[in-house]
């Protein structure tokens, strides 16, 4: 049957296109700016650690990368948590869809929508700043995306677990645990990192080969894993009495 | 040909008897009860979106929930099944579109005619929140009127709505029989328990 497999992609991306979903987008822009402007100017009075990404720019993609996977995973988390806990949405799995899309349709949305914002946002960032010879901007680019990813993933099984804003909430905290933890100055210990997403040691040591690939594939792993566990939750929850 | 849709032993919640009903082509079946009774759950287990307690549902000869039960088969639920966030028009023109197997555009010019038979054109453009009950529950049933179903299964289909309302809605209700057959779920007081081939009641 003709478009069975793609209803709810379609009512998702109608529903996330309302200016209530795309308006905490626009917040990355001046966010951005902010912060590139906030750390040349850190950097320029002797904060000697943004040296180590290189240059103006990759620090640029990282931050986008970073505002982009918070915005990201907190839509997601209250997305996800709307959608499939609304009593219209479980009707509509009366519908001749498979039971299937009714979850991957809306995680693709919800993908398919940030992964556009991240072309537009790293897109003027390379366009405006200076690039560098040291990185494959591809590499760095492809590295940068992975936390947004990541984020909509892990928006995914938490939105399902529960609450959208109890999801939000516990999601920002790991979003920032994540990132935290890979900085040099900050020590967390060994057990934790096996726990919480790789996000900061991806930002640091991305472009080491091979620890850069083993953490990609490490987050990449965290995601398709948190994305599976949120499928089959959604299952259970989907038949529940 | 076996029955279109087969119920045997069902019992949802446990301290309702046993329900068990077929449906042939060209019947209208209304199982009948107060609100509690577990007609809701009846519905929501033939959709395959619970788990019921103990029998078997099976409909168009395969097993409710799987994909095959589903489709040729509409469930018009009572709290109308339309998202907040999009206009009814949105809503209505991807459903029937999913019954026809065309895309959404196509079946633009039939639901605005359908639409205004039933004096509510002008609603299409609204969200649901912006519509009186009785007008979406008209609206809710443009997929059994449109998609050519070949099993509809309603819950409280007239519930909500004015004398002039049941009549469209028995107007749109009756002509599926022709091509298959109608499980309606409904308090006593229905009218389509006048028009019904069988009347089950759940106690």
């Amino acid at each position: 049957m003709k478009g069975c497999n793609t209803y709810h992609f379609r009512e998702s991306v109608s529903i996330l296109l309302r200016t209530k979903w795309v308006g905490p987008y626009l917040l990355i822009p001046p966010m951005l700016a902010f912060m590139v402007y906030a750390e040349a100017f850190l950097a320029a009075h002797g904060a000697g650690g943004m040296a180590a990404f290189g240059n103006r720019m990759v620090l640029a993609v990282w931050n986008a990368s970073f505002l982009l996977a918070l915005v990201a995973g907190i839509k997601s988390c209250l997305f996800f948590s709307g959608c499939w806990g609304s009593d219209w949405f479980r009707n509509s799995m009366a519908l001749p869809v498979s039971r299937s899309s009714g979850y991957w349709g809306p995680y693709l949305a919800v993908l398919t929508v940030s992964t556009a914002v991240f072309i537009l946002t790293v897109g003027a960032v390379v366009a405006a700043l200076p690039g560098t010879a040291r990185f494959s901007m591809t590499h760095l680019i492809g590295q940068a995306y992975l936390p947004v990813a990541w984020a909509v993933s892990m928006g995914a099984f938490l939105g399902i677990l529960t609450t959208g804003t109890g999801a939000a909430v516990f999601f920002s905290a790991l979003l920032l645990l994540g990132f935290a933890s890979g900085l040099p100055s900050i020590s967390v210990p060994e057990w934790m990192l096996y726990l919480i997403p790789p996000l900061g040691r991806l930002m640091t040591r991305g472009m080491e080969y091979p620890q850069g690939l083993y953490v990609s594939i490490g987050l990449a792993g965290h995601a398709a894993f948190f994305s599976m566990l949120g499928r089959i939750l959604y299952g259970a929850a989907l038949r529940r009495r | 040909m076996p029955p279109y849709i087969s119920i045997g032993g069902y019992s949802d919640p446990p301290r309702m008897s046993h329900l068990s009903v077929e449906v042939n082509k060209g019947e209208i079946v209304v199982v009948t009860g107060p609100p509690g009774s577990g007609k809701s759950n009846l519905i929501k287990s033939m959709a395959g979106i619970r788990r019921f307690i103990r029998g078997s549902i099976r409909i168009l000869g395969a097993r409710a929930g799987t994909l095959r039960s589903r489709q040729g088969v509409v469930f018009v639920f009572q709290n109308w099944n339309f998202s907040p966030d999009l206009s009814v028009r949105i809503q209505l023109e991807r459903k029937v579109g999913l019954y026809l197997g065309v895309p959404a555009r196509a079946v633009r010019l039939t639901v605005d005619r359908w639409s205004e038979d039933l004096g509510l054109r002008d609603s299409l453009d609204f969200y649901p929140s912006q519509l009186n009950r009785s007008d979406l529950q008209l609206l809710s049933l443009a997929p059994l009127a449109l998609g050519r179903p070949a099993v509809a299964v309603l819950d409280e289909p007239m519930a909500n709505l004015s004398s002039v309302g049941v009549s469209m809605a028995m107007d749109l209700v009756l002509p599926v029989i022709g091509n298959g057959a109608v499980l309606a779920l409904a308090q006593g007081r229905s009218p389509l328990v006048n028009r019904a081939d069988r009347v089950l009641s759940l106690l």
